[in-house]
């Protein structure tokens, strides 16, 4: 049992660590919207890829009709 | 979610905003192959601009309608070229390196597709490096180069699909409450991560009751729970303790005393126990209290901040640019750069940037954001002009002579700050619980020790501790925060944003009603309320067609009423508006005008607007203000409370009598400036009244902080709603009724949750004091009494 003497420090250790990473994350305002990350897993990233070349000559084209 | 429609039943509705389509706007988009029809050319275009860039996703996935969107016009691309201004800029650009740092609030937010879409859009652009958009506070944090993409083209891109972006600089207020948030999180994290620990090792604590732990291991498990609870009292909970002593300082006992007195009394008698090898530890207790109360107080917090975070992002009231003419050439500066006696040119439909005379031309100008009052003003040479007012339908040249703090616009918002100083404050309920329950609670425990110290010295410490957790006021400190947290969220999904924390209070006490009348208890803008058709040629809806379409070339108000459908029209040739009469062109071959009664032939009848087609009438209308829905139901539910209700108007016109004739109004006052509205409300208070305030204008926000309370309408100035402490976000009048009664509801749970809780704390009080209490059944007793109050408090949650 007295492994314990060790191992719960060490379990204090990674307490410890998240804490610090929580700190970072709550420094770069990941906490201040909630909403829009519950959201983002919905979005598909890659048909956007394919088609972002597309988007710039279009963009461009609605700019003479402005 | 509001997934993309596909049948039939629904084609009425705008692809886009969702919004009714016009009869005979035939214009769609292609969306997935098929053609979706669309409500204007603004829509047409943002959704044809998401469909081709391949962001369709937006609408599978959106969970709230898009706005409508209006067109752009070379005007408004011109205002965002002027953003590209290096003076200008300097105001809210912040550099990082090579890289510059813009935020911007941004219009037109409803859900998380939003942000998606919008931060696709800015990617596109390329040279940007990081887009931040915030679905609550509607504001988007952009990172790029700025060398190779110009501030106006991201704000472009982004109005291109539909959303009004515009450069903010939060006020150092808000900036210094988003650091207040940060710190509650932070703490609220180190007490939730922390807690979870030292229960782990409290659980373990507590079966050595049941079966013989080894000493060795007991004393090193209350060690662990000191080194883990530690962070959470002298870090998560401090701030408990700093404010009951800052209410000391002032010799004040406030909730926080009795609150700081258990955590710290515990978590140093813990702490003694822990070194000496003495008496009981109650680490894990203190910790969850400070999380349960931490937790509460940053709900509340968070409620309030959303709501102030709304507002100010409406804070436009100043154009940032002026056309200012130098050696008989216009050039566009940055208006701060303005000097007395510089010559100021201001187009159609611009906002004037100073004070003052005209010297060239006349115009029309709407100066309802300074006075409430619709109707615009008319303006020749030498007429003064106010900065923040909008210009209708002339070209003007101004020679500025006042500037900055002495222009008209900022001497109200002085007079609303000097207002705010000296804004009287009702005692808060919790101050005066906490006040005498702090003395009865420090005398029981001096009682206590000095009886047992007499008698057993030994057992004296432990048992005035024991007394201090056992009536920890943990039900009592939670009992306030979680029904207010409660009833807000409630009044929020109502469209009632409560800014400040002592609302719902004050308004149980309030005893009298003041409202503004334009605007507030009308809508503000006028509708047609009689027509007269005097040629057989044109029937009713011709005349209205031709009238409609003719008057969508107008920017002045009256212009609004007239919106029926316009498809039967043909286009109009040479369209000019002529100052101070009305719009003119040429249909047909023939020549048409509206405009004021007069004009060409003039009729003997009350009409304010007339229809002529070669300079005969054909049509005339009275318009007038409407009033709203809500107003009487509600001015007959506050007589019936009984309230006293005035109403105070700007409108110098018999039009207030007869409209508090037909409401039934107390009182009456016509003719108000915004300095004689807060006389009227200040000597009201005098008489001993607590004053409400409702109203729309500019002119209402320095009474805002006259009265007791300011409720403004959503619809109503910017200032008025950054100055109030509700904002009723749709305008409804009758959501008063709903406050009021809100209100009435939150004060009587607080009642309760208060006689709960002092119940179950006077009841364990003797017992302690006795030296019967065990520290585990103070311990259990604590969180039934909490787990009572809390859900006691979400019945206020449930809808009327």
């Amino acid at each position: 049992m007295s492994i314990i003497y060790v191992l719960i420090p060490i379990a204090i250790i990674f307490v410890i660590i998240a804490i610090a990473i929580f700190f970072w994350a709550v420094k770069n305002e990941q906490f201040s919207d909630l909403d829009k990350q519950a959201h983002s897993i919905l979005f598909d990233d890659s048909e956007i890829k394919n088609k972002s070349d597309n988007s710039q000559t279009k963009n461009k084209d609605s700019n003479h009709t402005l | 979610m509001i997934p993309p429609k596909e049948h039939a039943s629904s084609q009425s509705e705008c692809f886009h905003c969702l919004e009714s389509i016009p009869l005979g706007f035939i214009q769609t988009v292609e969306y997935n192959n098929q053609p979706q029809p669309v409500c204007c050319i603004g829509c047409q275009a943002v959704a044809e601009s998401i469909i081709s860039s391949g962001m369709t996703d937006y609408y599978k996935f959106r969970t709230a309608a898009a706005g409508k969107v209006q067109q752009l016009i070379p005007e408004q691309l011109l205002m965002f070229k002027s953003y590209d201004d290096d003076d200008i800029q300097e105001d809210f650009i912040h550099h990082s390196g090579e890289l510059s740092e813009v935020l911007l609030s941004i219009e037109g937010i409803s859900c998380a597709a939003c942000a998606w879409l919008i931060e696709k859009q800015l990617l596109s652009l390329g040279d940007i490096t990081r887009v931040d958009v915030n679905t609550s506070t509607h504001r988007a944090m952009i990172l790029w180069d700025k060398s190779n993409l110009k501030l106006s083209e991201i704000i472009e891109a982004s109005a291109r699909i539909g959303y009004k972006a515009y450069p903010f600089q939060p006020d150092i207020e808000e900036a210094q409450k988003q650091q207040v948030a940060k710190s509650y999180i932070r703490r609220l994290g180190v007490a939730g991560i922390m807690t979870m620990q030292v229960m782990m090792f409290a659980f373990a604590l507590y079966f050595d009751m049941f079966s013989d732990m080894e000493d060795d291991f007991e004393q090193y498990f209350r060690w662990i729970s000191f080194v883990l609870a530690s962070p959470v009292i002298l870090y998560s909970a401090l701030p408990f303790l700093t404010s009951a002593i800052r209410a000391l300082k002032v010799k004040q006992l406030n909730m926080d005393l009795p609150v700081s007195l258990a955590i710290f009394g515990a978590y140093i008698a813990s702490t003694w126990a822990t070194v000496f090898n003495t008496g009981e530890v109650y680490f894990e207790s203190i910790c969850m209290f400070s999380f349960l109360l931490l937790l509460g107080k940053y709900l509340e917090f968070r409620a309030r901040l959303k709501a102030s975070e709304f507002t100010s992002n409406l804070q436009k009231l100043l154009p940032l640019t002026a056309r200012i003419i130098k050696n008989f050439k216009e050039q566009i500066i940055a208006a701060k750069k303005l000097k007395l006696n510089d010559i100021i040119l201001v187009k159609p439909g611009e906002i004037i940037p100073a004070d003052g005379l005209v010297i060239d031309g006349k115009t029309t100008i709407d100066e309802s954001m300074m006075t409430g009052e619709h109707e615009a003003v008319s303006k020749e040479v030498n007429a003064q002009v106010y900065a923040g007012t909008t210009n209708h339908d002339g070209l003007v040249k101004i020679c500025v002579n006042q500037l900055g703090t002495h222009t008209l616009i900022n001497q109200i918002v002085t007079l609303q700050n000097k207002a705010l100083t000296s804004r009287p404050k009702l005692a808060e309920i919790t101050d005066k619980v906490a006040q005498w329950f702090v003395a009865v609670l420090l005398i029981v425990a001096g009682l206590t020790a000095t009886y047992w110290y007499s008698t057993d010295p030994e057992q004296a410490f432990w048992i005035t501790i024991s007394v201090l957790v056992a009536t920890c006021p943990c039900a009592l400190s939670l009992a306030i925060p979680t029904a207010l947290t409660c009833s807000v969220a409630n009044l929020t999904k109502k469209g009632l944003l409560i800014k400040k924390a002592h609302v719902l209070e004050t308004l149980t006490k309030i005893d009298s009603f003041s409202f503004d009348k334009t605007g507030t208890l009308t809508e503000g803008c006028f509708t047609i309320k009689n027509s007269h058709f005097l040629n057989e040629k044109y029937d009713k809806t011709t005349s209205l067609a031709l009238a409609s379409a003719l008057e969508f070339h107008s920017q002045h108000p009256i212009a609004k009423a007239f919106n029926f459908d316009t498809s039967s029209v043909e286009v109009f040739d040479n369209i000019t508006g002529e100052t101070g009469f009305g719009i003119k062109a040429i249909y047909q071959g023939q020549s048409i005008a509206i405009g004021k009664n007069g004009w060409f032939e003039t009729l003997n009848l009350p009409v304010q607007v007339v229809l002529y087609i070669n300079e005969k009438a054909i049509a005339a209308f009275e318009l007038e203000d409407k009033i709203r829905d809500g107003a009487s139901t509600l001015i007959t539910y506050l007589k019936n409370k009984p309230f006293n209700t005035h109403l105070l108007t700007g409108d110098p016109s018999v039009a207030g009598h007869n409209l508090a004739k037909k409401l039934s109004f107390d009182h009456v006052k016509t003719g108000c400036s915004p300095a004689q509205k807060q006389q009227y409300v200040a000597n009201t208070i005098n008489q001993n009244h607590i004053v409400a305030m409702v109203g729309d204008g500019v002119n209402d926000s320095p009474v805002f902080n006259t009265a007791h309370l300011s409720i403004a309408m959503g619809s109503g100035a910017d200032i008025s709603k950054n100055t109030a402490d509700v904002v009723l976000l749709n305008s409804d009048l009758s959501s008063i009724k709903h406050l009021i009664e809100i209100s009435h509801k939150t004060r009587r749970i607080v009642k309760e949750n208060l006689i709960l809780s002092i119940t179950y704390n006077s009841a364990i009080l003797p017992l302690a004091a006795m030296g019967m209490v065990h520290p585990w059944m103070a311990v259990i007793g604590m969180s039934a009494s909490s787990i009572i109050v809390i859900t006691n408090s979400l019945r206020l949650l449930k809808p009327l």
